[in-house]
C-alpha cells in the first residue's frame, strides 16, 4: 500500500518517452509504440490499485502510518514521501516541503474507478484513433491526464491536488483540440481551458487562505483546525466556498457548464474519459474530500452545493431531451448526473454520491464509447440521420442498452441502485422541495436516455448507413467489459455478511451505514424508469405516439431550451460588449492618456518650447543690434527707477 | 591597490565586449559577400560566455555561509580624487542566477541574428557590447561602476533598434533611450546623496546593506524616504511598472527579434534587480513603509497589463503588454514586505526573485518563436495568421509550451514564481492579491486566444489559394536556442530548487535587516 504512490508515477514517467522517442517505437512494432507504453502504464497502474486496496483491507489503526482519520472517522494510511524539496521555503521553516499521498477509502474507490476506465478507454483509442498520424502525440497526453487525475485523487496536500488539476485541465484542452486543424475544436479548447480557469481563481485563492490559516498546505493539518476550532467560522466558509468555486468549474455546474457540451469537439474516447467519467467528477472528488471544511459550523456551504448542484441537475436534463447530436445528449446528461452528485453532497449523501460517481462513471464511459462505436462506424452523430443500427451493430446496441438502461434507473441495474441512494439522502436531508426536483431530474434523466436508445439503434434504418458493421473487437470487448459493470457493480451496495459490510462500510462520512431502501421512493424512481423508456419507445419504434402537437403547443418554450436557455448567446454578448468594449477603452486609454498626453505631451512641449525659443536666435546682426540696444535702454531705465 | 582578485566575474563581464571589439578587426566581406566568419565569432564568443556565466552559477558556494559575496574582484578605482570608488564585482544569489540567465539569452539573441544581412559586424559588436553592459549590472556592488554599467547598457540597445528595426524605428530607440536616462538621473542624485551623507562616503554596496545598516545609522543629508523613492524612479522606469511602462511595447514591436529577447529577457530584470538590491536591501525600513505602494502598483499593472494585452493584434506588441503584466507580480512580491509585526517570510521576495528569471526565459522564448514566425510569414498580425502549427510543429509546440508557462501552468516555470509572490503577497495584502489572481484568467484569455489564431485552426486563404503553404519549420541553428529555453522552463518548474536555494541565500539577510527592524 506503501507504493500506492507509483500509479501516477507509471504514467508519469512514459509520457515524455513518447514525446521523444514515440515515433521510433512505432517503427518497431505494429502497433503504434506510444500506446504500448501508455496502456501499459495504466494497466500497472490498475494493478497497484488492487494491491492498495487488498493492502488497506488488512491493515488498521495499529499499521504503521495509518489511523482513524478525524472527520471522516474512516481507517486513513497517510504517507509521507519526500519527493523533493520542492523549494518553497519559508513554507514550513527550514523543513524540505513533502508530497504526502492519502490512502483512505474514498481514495481507492476513485483509484479503482479511473485506473479502470482509462485502461479500457486507451485500449478502445486503439481501434478508434487507428491510423490517425500524431496517434503518439495522442497516448502520450492520455498518459500525462491519467497521470495527473491519479495524482489529484492521491494528493494530501492541496497545492499537490492544485498542481495536479491544472494538469489535467491543460491535458483536456490538448485532446479538444486534438485536431485543431477544426475551427470548432480549437475553440472548444480555448473556451473549455478559461471557463474552468475561472473557477480556479476561486480555488487558487481559497488554497492560499488555507494556507495563511494553517501555515502549510496539508489537507490533515486544515481539517484539524477546523476540527479545533482555531480556524473561524468565516475563513472556514470562505474557503469552502472558494474550493466550490474551483469544483464547479471543473464539474461543469451552472453558471460553468457551458464549456462540457462544447468539448465533445475532442475524439470520442476522449469525451468518454476526461469528459464524462473522471476528469469532470474531479469537482465532486474535492468537496467529498474537502468535506470537513464544508460540514463544519452548521454546513452552511453545502446548501449552496445543494442548491447548484439541483439546479444544474434540473436545468441540463431538459437540454438533454431536445439535443439532436448524441454526443451532446451524453453530454448535458453527464452534466446532469454531476448536479445529482452535488446534491447529494449538499444533502449529506457522501457515499451516495460517490456511489454515484462510480455507478455513473462506469455507465457513462460504457455510453461515450458505444456512442464512438457508431460514429466510427457511421461517421454520423446527429440522430435525425440514425435509427435502426440494432441491426447492423448488435453489439454495440446491446452495451449501449445496458448503458442507457442503467443511467436511465431501471431497477436492478446499478444506475438505479446510486440514483435511489441519491434520492434517499435528499429526502432526508433536505426539504421537500429538493426531492420532487429531484424526483423530476430523474425522471428526464430516463427519458432523455429512451431517446438517445431508440432514435439511433431502433426504427428504421436509414438507407445509406446499410453497409454499416459492427466495430473491431479491440473496441468492443472494453465494451463489454463496462456493460458487465454497469449491469452488476450496484450489488455492492448490499449488506452483504462478513467482512465487506457494503459500500456503506466502506465509503462513508463519520460512521458507516447499512444498505436501506425506501419502498416509496424506489418503487416511483422504478415506474417512471420503465414508464419513460416504454414511452420513448413508442414514440422511437413503434410511432403509436407522436410528439408533434405537444411541440407545437409549446413551441416557444422549446425554443428557449433547443438554445440551452441561451446561457452561450449570454456569455458572447457579455465578453463582446462588455469585456472586449472595456479592453478596448483600457487599450484606448493607454495609447491616447497615459500614452499621448502623460508622455508625449510633456515631451511635445518642450520640444514646441525649443523651436520658438530659437527664433530669437536669427542670425541677422541687426536684429542683435536692436536687442542689445533695447537691453541698454531697459538697463538704463532701470538704474534710473532704482537710484531715483 | 588590489584587495582581492578572482578573476572569474571580470572574465565574465568583459569577455563579450573583448569578442566585440575584436570582430571589428575581422574582414565584413568576403569575396563581395558578407564575411560568415562575424557571425561564427560572435557565436563563439556568446557560448564562452555562457560557460563562464555557467560555471559562477555552478561554483556559486551553497553551504553554510552562502549568504556571502562570492568571487570578488576588488581594487581601489579612482582613489586619488576622493572619490572612494572602487572597482568591486561579486555575486550572492540573488545575481548568480541573474548571470546565468544573462548567458543564456545572450547565446539565444545571437543565434537569433543567424540572419542578419545588414552591417552584420557592427550589429554584433553592439549585441555582444549589450551583453557586457548587463552582466556589469548584475554583478557590480559599487554604485559608481553600478551606475556606469547602468548608463552603458544604452547605447547598444539604442543603436540596436534604431539601425536593425523596423516600423517607427527611431521613435522607438529614442523614447526608449529618454525614459530611462531620466529615470536614471533620479538615480544619479540619489548616488551621489548616499556617498556625500556625512559618515557613510563609500559607494560599496556591501559596506552600505546588511549588518552594518551604515545608511539608518547616519544623520541623513535628504531623508531616506526621498532616497528611497529616487531609486525606484529609475527601477519602476526599468520594470516597468504602470504608468511608466510606455516605452515597452514600442521598443519591443520595433526592435529587432535579437533586441526583442535581450530586452524583455534581462533588461527589465535590472529594475526588479535594482528594487530588490537597493530598494530592500538599502532601505528595509522604507520598504516596509511603503510597500502598499509598491502592492497598489504592481496589482494595477498586472490587471491594467492583463486587459490591454487582450485587445493587441500585433504578436509582439502581445508579448509585450503581457510584460507590463508579469512585471507587476515582480513589484507585488517585493510588496509582500508589507506584512509587519517580523512576520516576515522569504517567500514574496523569492516569488519576486524567480520571476525576474522564470519571465526572463518565458518571454525570451516568446520572441524568439515570434521573430521566426515574422521571419517566415513575414507578418505578425494575428488576423492574417493561422493554422500555423501544420507547418512549423516545433515553433508552435515551443510557442504553447512558452504560452501555457506564461498562463500559470504547474510544471512550468511561471507558476512557481506566480505562487510564491500569491502566497507571500496574500499574507500581507489579502485583498489585493485575490484581486492579482484574477490576472490569471485574463492570461489564459489572450495567450490561447493568440495559440488559437496564429497556430491552430485553417490556413487562412487569399484569392489565389491558401497561404503559408510552403512554410518551414525551424532549421536546426534556429530550433536551439528555442530548445534551450524550453530545457530551462521545464527544468526550473519541475524542480524549483535549482534556483530557489540561491535566491534564499541572498534574500534572507534582507529579511531579516526588515524583520529585526
Amino acid at each position: 500500500m506503501q507504493w500506492a504512490w507509483l500509479i501516477p508515477v507509471f504514467s508519469f514517467a512514459v509520457a515524455p518517452v513518447i514525446v521523444l522517442a514515440g515515433g521510433r517505437l512505432t517503427a518497431l512494432s505494429r502497433v503504434p509504440g506510444g500506446a504500448v507504453l501508455s496502456i501499459a502504464a495504466i494497466g500497472a497502474g490498475f494493478a497497484f490499485f488492487w494491491i492498495a486496496l487488498l493492502g488497506w483491507m488488512d491493515a488498521s489503526a495499529g499499521t504503521e502510518s495509518c489511523y482513524v482519520a478525524a472527520g471522516t472517522e474512516a481507517l486513513t494510511c497517510n504517507y509521507e514521501r519526500t519527493w523533493f524539496n520542492a523549494g518553497l521555503p519559508g513554507l514550513d521553516g527550514s523543513v524540505a516541503l513533502t508530497w504526502g499521498f492519502f490512502v483512505d477509502p474514498l481514495t481507492i474507490a476513485m483509484l479503482g474507478l479511473v485506473t479502470f476506465v482509462a485502461l479500457m478507454v486507451q485500449i478502445y483509442s486503439l481501434g478508434y484513433m487507428h491510423g490517425d498520424p500524431r496517434i503518439n502525440w495522442y497516448f502520450a497526453v492520455h498518459a500525462l491526464f491519467a497521470a495527473s487525475m491519479l495524482t489529484i485523487i492521491l494528493a494530501d496536500s492541496f497545492l499537490l491536488l492544485y498542481v495536479a488539476w491544472e494538469l489535467v485541465g491543460v491535458c483536456s484542452y490538448l485532446l479538444i483540440g486534438f485536431w485543431h486543424e477544426r475551427p470548432a475544436a480549437r475553440e472548444a479548447a480555448k473556451k473549455a481551458f478559461i471557463v474552468t480557469r475561472i473557477g480556479d481563481v476561486g480555488l487558487l485563492v481559497g488554497i492560499l487562505l488555507l494556507w495563511r490559516e494553517v501555515g502549510t498546505f496539508s489537507m490533515t493539518d486544515a481539517f484539524a483546525a477546523v476540527q479545533a476550532g482555531t480556524m473561524g467560522e468565516g475563513v472556514t466558509i470562505a474557503a469552502a466556498l472558494l474550493l466550490f468555486l474551483g469544483a464547479m468549474g471543473k464539474s461543469a455546474q451552472i453558471p460553468f457548464h457551458v464549456w462540457l457540451p462544447d468539448a465533445m469537439e475532442g475524439p470520442t474516447p476522449v469525451s468518454a474519459l476526461i469528459h464524462a467519467a473522471t476528469m469532470v467528477v474531479a469537482g465532486v472528488f474535492l468537496v467529498a474530500r474537502a468535506f470537513p471544511l464544508f460540514e463544519a459550523y452548521n454546513a452552511t456551504p453545502l446548501l449552496v452545493v445543494a442548491i447548484v448542484g439541483l439546479v444544474t441537475a434540473l436545468v441540463t436534463s431538459t437540454i438533454a431531451l431536445v439535443a439532436t447530436d448524441i454526443k451532446r445528449i451524453l453530454a448535458y446528461s453527464t452534466v446532469s448526473h454531476l448536479g445529482l452528485m452535488m446534491l447529494s453532497l449538499g444533502a449529506f449523501g457522501y457515499t451516495a454520491a460517490i456511489f454515484h460517481l462510480l455507478a455513473h462513471g462506469f455507465a457513462k464511459a460504457l455510453l461515450f464509447l458505444g456512442a464512438g462505436s457508431v460514429i466510427h462506424s457511421t461517421e454520423e452523430q446527429e440522430i435525425s440521420r440514425l435509427g435502426g443500427l440494432r441491426k447492423v451493430m448488435p453489439l454495440t446496441t446491446l452495451v449501449f442498452a445496458i448503458g442507457a438502461m442503467s443511467l436511465g434507473g431501471i431497477p436492478i441495474l446499478a444506475g438505479f441502485w446510486s440514483k435511489d441512494e441519491i434520492l434517499q439522502a435528499v429526502s432526508q436531508g433536505r426539504n421537500p422541495a429538493f426531492i420532487v426536483f429531484a424526483l423530476i431530474t430523474a425522471l428526464l434523466s430516463a427519458l432523455y436516455m429512451g431517446r438517445a436508445l431508440f432514435a439511433t439503434f431502433f426504427g428504421k434504418l436509414p438507407q445509406e448507413l446499410e453497409h454499416t458493421h459492427e466495430s473491431p473487437p479491440v473496441m468492443t470487448v472494453p465494451l463489454a467489459l463496462l456493460a458487465i459493470l454497469a449491469v452488476g457493480f450496484g450489488f455492492i451496495s448490499f449488506n452483504w455478511p462478513g467482512a465487506f459490510g457494503g459500500f456503506g462500510y466502506f465509503v462513508f462520512f463519520h460512521e458507516g451505514h447499512g444498505f436501506e431502501f425506501t419502498w416509496w421512493i424506489g418503487i416511483l424512481s422504478g415506474v417512471m424508469a420503465v414508464g419513460a423508456f416504454v414511452f420513448t419507445w413508442m414514440v422511437y419504434e413503434r410511432g403509436s405516439i407522436s410528439l408533434e402537437s405537444a411541440r407545437r403547443r409549446f413551441a416557444p418554450l422549446l425554443r428557449v431550451v433547443e438554445n440551452k436557455y441561451y446561457f452561450d448567446e449570454i456569455y458572447q454578448w457579455t465578453i463582446d460588449r462588455v469585456v472586449l468594449v472595456f479592453a478596448g477603452f483600457v487599450a484606448f486609454f493607454d495609447r491616447a492618456i497615459v500614452n499621448d498626453i502623460g508622455i508625449n505631451g510633456p515631451a511635445d512641449t518642450v520640444r514646441r518650447l525649443g523651436v520658438a525659443l530659437r527664433l530669437h536666435v536669427t542670425g541677422h546682426l541687426y536684429s542683435y543690434a536692436l536687442a542689445m540696444t533695447l537691453g541698454v535702454v531697459a538697463l538704463g531705465i532701470f538704474w534710473w527707477l532704482i537710484t531715483a | 591597490m588590489v584587495t582581492e582578485f578572482n578573476g572569474l566575474l571580470t572574465a565574465t563581464v568583459f569577455l563579450p565586449a573583448a569578442g566585440a571589439v575584436l570582430l571589428l578587426l575581422l574582414p565584413g566581406t568576403r569575396d563581395g559577400k558578407p564575411n560568415r566568419a562575424v557571425r561564427g565569432a560572435a557565436v563563439a564568443v556568446a557560448v564562452a560566455d555562457l560557460v563562464l556565466a555557467l560555471l559562477v552559477f555552478a561554483l556559486f558556494d551553497r553551504g553554510e555561509d552562502a549568504a556571502r559575496f562570492q568571487f570578488v574582484d576588488q581594487f581601489a578605482w579612482i582613489p586619488d580624487v576622493g572619490l572612494k570608488a572602487s572597482y568591486l564585482l561579486a555575486v550572492d544569489g540573488l545575481s548568480a542566477p541573474l548571470v546565468a540567465l544573462t548567458g543564456l539569452l545572450g547565446l539565444c539573441a545571437v543565434l537569433a541574428s543567424w540572419h542578419i544581412g545588414l552591417r552584420v559586424k557592427e550589429y554584433f559588436f553592439w549585441l555582444l557590447l549589450l551583453q557586457s553592459a548587463v552582466m556589469g549590472v548584475f554583478t557590480s556592488l559599487d554604485l559608481l561602476l553600478f551606475f556606469l554599467f547602468w548608463e552603458l547598457e544604452l547605447l547598444p540597445m539604442y543603436m540596436l533598434i534604431s539601425i536593425w528595426g523596423s516600423g517607427r524605428k527611431e521613435y522607438s530607440a529614442m523614447k526608449f533611450l529618454i525614459f530611462t536616462i531620466l529615470g536614471s538621473a533620479f538615480m544619479l542624485v540619489a548616488i551621489v546623496a548616499v556617498f556625500l551623507t556625512p559618515d557613510v562616503g563609500t559607494f560599496n554596496l556591501i559596506e552600505l546593506s546588511g549588518a552594518g545598516a551604515a545608511l539608518t545609522a547616519a544623520a541623513a543629508l535628504i531623508p531616506l524616504a526621498w532616497l528611497f523613492w529616487l531609486f525606484f524612479a529609475a527601477f519602476a522606469v526599468k520594470l516597468p511598472t504602470w504608468p511608466l511602462h510606455t516605452w515597452l511595447p514600442d521598443a519591443h514591436t520595433d526592435a529587432p527579434t535579437a533586441a526583442s529577447v535581450m530586452l524583455a529577457g534581462v533588461l527589465l530584470k535590472m529594475g526588479g534587480y535594482g528594487l530588490l538590491r537597493v530598494n530592500v536591501g538599502l532601505f528595509p525600513n522604507q520598504a516596509e513603509q511603503f510597500a502598499w505602494v509598491l502592492v497598489v502598483l504592481g496589482v494595477v499593472s498586472v490587471l491594467y497589463g492583463a486587459v490591454v494585452t487582450m485587445r493587441q493584434t500585433d504578436l509582439k506588441r502581445l508579448i509585450a503588454y503581457s510584460s507590463v503584466s508579469h512585471m507587476g507580480l515582480v513589484l507585488l512580491g517585493i510588496g509582500s514586505v508589507g506584512v509587519g509585526g517580523g512576520g516576515l517570510t522569504v517567500t514574496g521576495l523569492s516569488g519576486a526573485a524567480m520571476q525576474l528569471f522564470t519571465h526572463g526565459t518565458i518571454t525570451g522564448l516568446l520572441f524568439l518563436a515570434v521573430g521566426l514566425v515574422y521571419e517566415k510569414a513575414h507578418t505578425r498580425y494575428i488576423p492574417d495568421l493561422g493554422g500555423l502549427a501544420g507547418r512549423m510543429p516545433f515553433v508552435a509546440a515551443a510557442m504553447l509550451i512558452a504560452g501555457l508557462a506564461s498562463l500559470g501552468l504547474p510544471g512550468l516555470s511561471g507558476f512557481v514564481s506566480e505562487l510564491l509572490v500569491f502566497l507571500g503577497a496574500f499574507r500581507a495584502y489579502g485583498w489585493p492579491t485575490a484581486l492579482a489572481v484574477v490576472g490569471i484568467v485574463l492570461a489564459a484569455g489572450y495567450i490561447l486566444w493568440m495559440m488559437e489564431r496564429a497556430f491552430f485552426g485553417p490556413r487562412p486563404s487569399t484569392g489565389s489559394g491558401e497561404r503559408f503553404t510552403d512554410l518551414t519549420d525551424a532549421t536546426l541553428v534556429e530550433a536551439a536556442p528555442l530548445a534551450l529555453m524550453v530545457v530551462c522552463i521545464i527544468g526550473v518548474g519541475v524542480y524549483p530548487a535549482l534556483l530557489t536555494d540561491v535566491f534564499d541565500s541572498a534574500l534572507e539577510p534582507m529579511i531579516k535587516a526588515i524583520n529585526g527592524g
